[in-house]
């Protein structure tokens, strides 16, 4: 059972996060952004990221999506994939 | 990078074209196709060029957008099977595969989308070469080669396609299939035939792996385009948009064409073909290049 809660719960965390580092995307600069190289920082650059905050907002729609199915009420034998 | 290359004729616009909308949905690589045919036609056109990707946008809306026609009361389907299961907070195939097929679109879509906003460019530029995009045409029919020899055959569970997708196919699968699709960042190697490989290797069938593929491309090219769709609006478009117009209606056409031909043929028929078509190509074009 406890294990059967923590999904959600970390998957509505990991949404939040997530849509929290879409907002960070799209409000600063790459040569701002708090995250690695690999990941859109670049120094003396003014480019915004839009779509990494794109696909970061989308990730976080998706955990959400997962928080919803995992947390649902009903649950058919069998149907669990 | 300094792009000396000009902008692209109305000919060049029409030839591009038709190869993007056949190519983009056979299993060849459009990409690859792109790279290798301005150099083999002597076209002083840069794959990496501003303007170039700017007016490939068009003829990938173009394709997204009968791609979205062609399967359009499908689609109305899976979203419609989506919405209930959100409603009944339940995913099941034996219930609702239509929302079934659509998350496993939606977990599919993942892997590629992260990989090509992270990766597209800089894979692009890495191997932007003709020569390097002959060679992995070759690396790409020995994917979808192997895919067909090492095919896991599942039992056919259900007449419907979708329903068999819904109930063979699991979220790792989705997944393994989606990350295979972020293979074709690399020109030479085919989005549909990576996703198609991924497909078999799970356990479809060739026309449940097609279907599948063709669905999947949907968003994918869709979104990719969208997203781009500015800098063809904007000044990286100046004096391309209007080949790019012509492109994009021939690029609606062919991709039509050969979305109506490969899913009769995929009924029957599978990868082979492809395979040897790549691997005979990319080696025919390595021994140009190179000699």
């Amino acid at each position: 059972m406890k294990s059967n809660r923590a999904i959600p719960i970390l998957a509505v965390l990991a949404g939040i996060a997530l849509i929290a580092v879409a907002v960070v995307y799209w409000t600063e600069p790459a040569k701002s952004l708090p995250f690695p190289d690999l990941l859109g920082h670049q120094a003396g650059s003014n480019t915004v990221h839009v779509k990494h905050g794109v696909a970061s907002f989308l990730l976080g729609l998706a955990c959400f999506a997962l928080a919803w199915f995992k947390s649902g009420p009903r649950r058919v034998p069998g149907a669990s994939r | 990078m300094l792009i000396l290359a000009g902008p692209i004729s109305y000919t060049q616009a029409l030839i591009l074209g038709l190869l993007q909308g056949f190519a983009e949905l056979f299993p060849i690589s459009s990409l690859g196709q792109s790279v290798v045919l301005p150099h083999l036609f002597g076209w002083n056109i840069h794959q990496n060029a501003n303007y170039f990707i700017s007016f490939l946008v068009a003829t990938h809306l173009a394709t997204a957008l009968v791609l979205l026609g062609f399967f359009w009361h499908d689609w109305v389907r899976i979203l419609r099977g989506m919405w209930r299961s959100i409603v009944e907070r339940e995913v099941s195939a034996e219930r609702n595969p239509d929302g079934v097929l659509g998350w496993l679109l939606v977990v599919g879509t993942i892997p590629a989308g992260i990989l090509g906003l992270l990766f597209e460019d800089s894979l692009r530029s890495l191997f932007a070469s003709a020569t390097s995009a002959a060679l992995f045409l070759i690396g790409n029919g020995l994917l979808l080669f192997a895919a067909e020899q090492l095919r896991r055959r599942a039992p056919q569970v259900s007449e419907d396609s979708d329903e068999r997708i819904a109930r063979t196919t699991r979220w790792p699968h989705a997944l393994l299939i989606g990350a295979a699709q972020a293979l074709a960042l690399i020109p030479g190697f085919s989005r549909a035939g990576a996703s198609m490989a991924g497909g078999l290797l799970v356990g479809l069938s060739n026309e449940d792996a097609a279907r599948f593929s063709f669905l999947l491309a949907t968003p994918v090219i869709g979104a990719a385009a969208v997203l781009k769709l500015p800098e063809l609006l904007g000044s990286e478009g100046n004096g391309v948009r209007g080949p790019a117009v012509l492109a994009a209606v021939c690029a609606a056409v062919t991709a039509y064409l050969s979305v109506r031909f490969l899913v009769r043929y995929f009924q029957t028929k599978t990868l082979t073909p492809f395979a040897v078509f790549c691997v005979v190509e990319g080696i025919a074009l390595s021994a140009y290049f190179l000699g």
